[in-house]
Formats: structure tokens, sequence, C-alpha cells
């Protein structure tokens, strides 16, 4: 066996996937080759690695949290309800081509920022059908950033959107003492809606806004 | 569901390496699922089930996440908890835990230089230990295509981490 050999085996080897027969061959070689000696001993170490690889425990509240989104969150199929405020998210609804239009407004939402902090906001647009190609338009208040973004007032991409809901985690962060409103704009074809979401600010004492939801963290 | 949520975010979180990725992704399962959560009553294997909806959903996820322009930035965003802080292990003094979790993080960066499908391979196989046969219905790949995606993702990995390469066909490569 020579080495480019070794090389194309030696995970069917590490797995036990090969015969012994087989097996007994990558191992006469491994004894008699330094280079793929280092490199069998590498490869094990790494897969004793991931082997042991733990994940974080599940955040407190997490699971209810996320569960009461899915079961608020509206029906697919059917005609999005508008303007449902969720305990960590904002739920927008969007319909497409014929529909878009024939939704009703809906009261504005407010979400409560703390001064010079930032914080993941999560918006999350359902759709009635899935929306290939959609442009999603987000324009800032004067106030608030998105982290990284600076001044960047206006910021436009495209993206696909699937039927029901799409989350977009925005980072946000409020640099003065007022909030305003936040405008996300989704256009597919000539079709288009607009979401408006106003921010109020609340100082880092804990003043300077009404008590309400925090938004997601 | 419930007893499901905590497997779903480990798998979320070991696909997209961040607590914050994870919930997304997470949410976005629970809300597809939960129209059809008659159907999942009926399911035998459900966790292979599960890991295939979550496999199909962080492939879409990661490639919206990459047209997305907020995705490059959201490193610089608050991070619900940091991942590391939950390694369990012997304390070995303070030189062996700041060893252990460089070790850890380099790891996480490696892997998350991986494609979508050879990160999802490695997770599945090497970490959460499913078979390759067992992975064939999750990841929807035949034996032989998860068996070279897992060679190749492994490769890559070694030379990420500056392991010892194989062969000279290996260190050409690096």
């Amino acid at each position: 066996m020579d080495c480019r050999s070794f090389a194309l085996q030696v995970d069917d080897w590490l797995d036990g996937r090969l015969e012994a027969a087989h097996g007994r061959s990558m191992q006469t070689h491994v004894d008699s080759c330094s280079a793929c000696r280092r490199g069998y001993g590498d490869a094990g170490a790494l897969r004793s690695a991931l082997r042991t690889l733990s994940a974080p425990a599940l955040p407190p509240g997490y699971a209810g949290r996320v569960l009461a989104n899915a079961t608020a969150a509206p029906p697919r199929g059917r005609q999005a309800v508008l303007g449902m405020a969720l305990a960590a998210s904002f739920v927008l609804g969007l319909g497409v081509a014929a529909i878009l239009f024939a939704l009703r407004p809906e009261p504005m939402q407010t979400l409560v920022l703390t001064a010079r902090q930032p914080e993941n906001v999560r918006l999350m647009f359902n759709a009635a059908k899935a929306l290939p190609d959609a442009t999603l338009s987000l324009t800032l208040p004067e106030n608030v950033e998105i982290v990284g973004y600076g001044n960047r007032r206006e910021l436009t991409w495209t993206t696909d959107l699937r039927e029901g809901g799409n989350v977009l985690r925005l980072p946000l962060v409020v640099r003065g003492a007022t909030g305003g409103e936040l405008v996300a704009r989704v256009s597919s074809g000539a079709s288009s809606r607009t979401f408006r979401l106003k921010i109020e600010v609340r100082r880092a004492d804990g003043s300077g806004a009404l008590p309400a939801p925090r938004a997601s963290v | 569901m419930r007893p499901q949520v905590e497997f779903l975010h480990r798998l979320a979180w070991r696909f997209t390496g961040s607590a914050a990725d994870a919930e997304d992704l997470v949410q976005d399962v629970l809300l597809k699922l939960y129209p059809r959560r008659a159907e999942l009553a009926g399911i035998e294997q459900l966790r292979p089930w599960l890991a295939k909806v979550l496999y199909r959903q962080y492939v879409d996820f990661a490639r919206r996440q990459a047209r997305s322009p907020l995705a490059a930035r959201a490193a610089g965003a608050p991070e619900e908890g940091d991942p590391l802080d939950a390694v369990a292990a012997p304390d070995d003094g303070p030189e062996g835990r700041a060893e252990r979790g460089e070790w850890r993080e380099r790891i996480l960066a490696a892997l998350g230089r991986l494609n979508p499908e050879q990160r999802a391979v490695v997770v599945m196989h090497d970490v959460e230990g499913y078979s390759l046969e067992e992975l064939e219905p999750i990841l929807e790949a035949p034996l032989g295509t998860l068996k070279s995606r897992l060679h190749r993702a492994r490769q890559r990995l070694r030379a990420e981490l500056g392991m010892e390469p194989f062969s000279a066909v290996e260190r050409v490569k690096r």
C-alpha cells in the first residue's frame, strides 16, 4: 500500500468500515510511514475533539418563546393577520400580487429600545406564498442604527421569501434620546407593501418610555 | 413539540455556530411544522424526520444569509450568551482551560468555513454519531456522495487546523 491509497481509505478505516484484512494493510503502512502516522494521529485527534464538542444549554424560557411564536403565527395558505405583536418578535403580514393591496392597514406597533444598548430585533414577514427575488428595503429614523452600518439610513437587497414566516434579525442600537419610525418595504414584481414600526427610547436607567415588551435579544 | 425543541436547538447551533442564528433557524422550523402537528403525531422515527426538515431549512437559511447584507455584519451584534461558556470538562487549571478553549474555538471556526452540506455531514456523523446509512434519507444524498463529502470536509478541516496532510496529493492541494 502506498501513501495515496492510505489517504484515500483512512476515513473508512477510522470509521470502522474496512474489512479486517484491509485494516491490517492500513496498520502495516502506518507503522512504516512516519508522515502517514502523523496524519493518522491528527485525524484521530480531530475525530475525538468533534465527538466531544458540546453544545450550549437551551436558554431559559427559549422553548416556550419559540413555541408561542409558532402558535401565534397565522396559518399558511390564508391571508396573513397583520400587526400581531409577539413577546419576542414582530410579525408583519405579507400577501402577494392581487391581494397585496387588499390587506387592511393595521395599527403601527411600538418597539422600545434602551439607549446605546445594541439589541437584536426580529422582524417576521409572513408571506401568503413564496416570493422569489423579492426586494427588501429598510429605512431607519435619525437616531437608530443597524450595528456595523454607522450612519447609513437606508439598506436595500434582494432575497427569496418563503411561504409562511420569514425571520429577519436586525441588530439595532439607538444613539440619541428619541426614536422614530422604522420602515420596511417589500417589493415583488410590480407589487409592494410597506410596514412601519415605531421605535421609542428608554434611557439606560429605565426611564423615558412607556413600559412595553422588550424586543428580543 | 416541546420535548423536541432542545434537540432541534442543539442541531441548529451545531449547523450555524451561532446562538442567534440557531434560534432563528429553530423558529423557522417550528413555524413550518406547527400547521402539520397532527401529521407529526403519526411519525414513528420523529428525530431523523425533524433532522431532515432542519437540514433543508438550514441549507435554505445559509443561502439566504449569504445574500443578505446583514449577515456579514451580524458578527458585531450582541449574542445571547457565549456558546463557549457551556464547555463542560474536568478542571485541569487555567492553562489547560485556555488551551482547550482555544482548540475548541479553532475547531468551531474551521467548521464555519465549510459549506453547509459539508458542515452538516460532519456535524451529523462525527459530532452527533449518525451512521452514513442513517444519513442517506436525512441529508437526501446517496451513500457514495456522503462518503466523498465527509472525506473532503475532514480534509478541509485538517487543512484549516494546520494538521499533517496524508499524502503528496493532499499537500499539493493545500
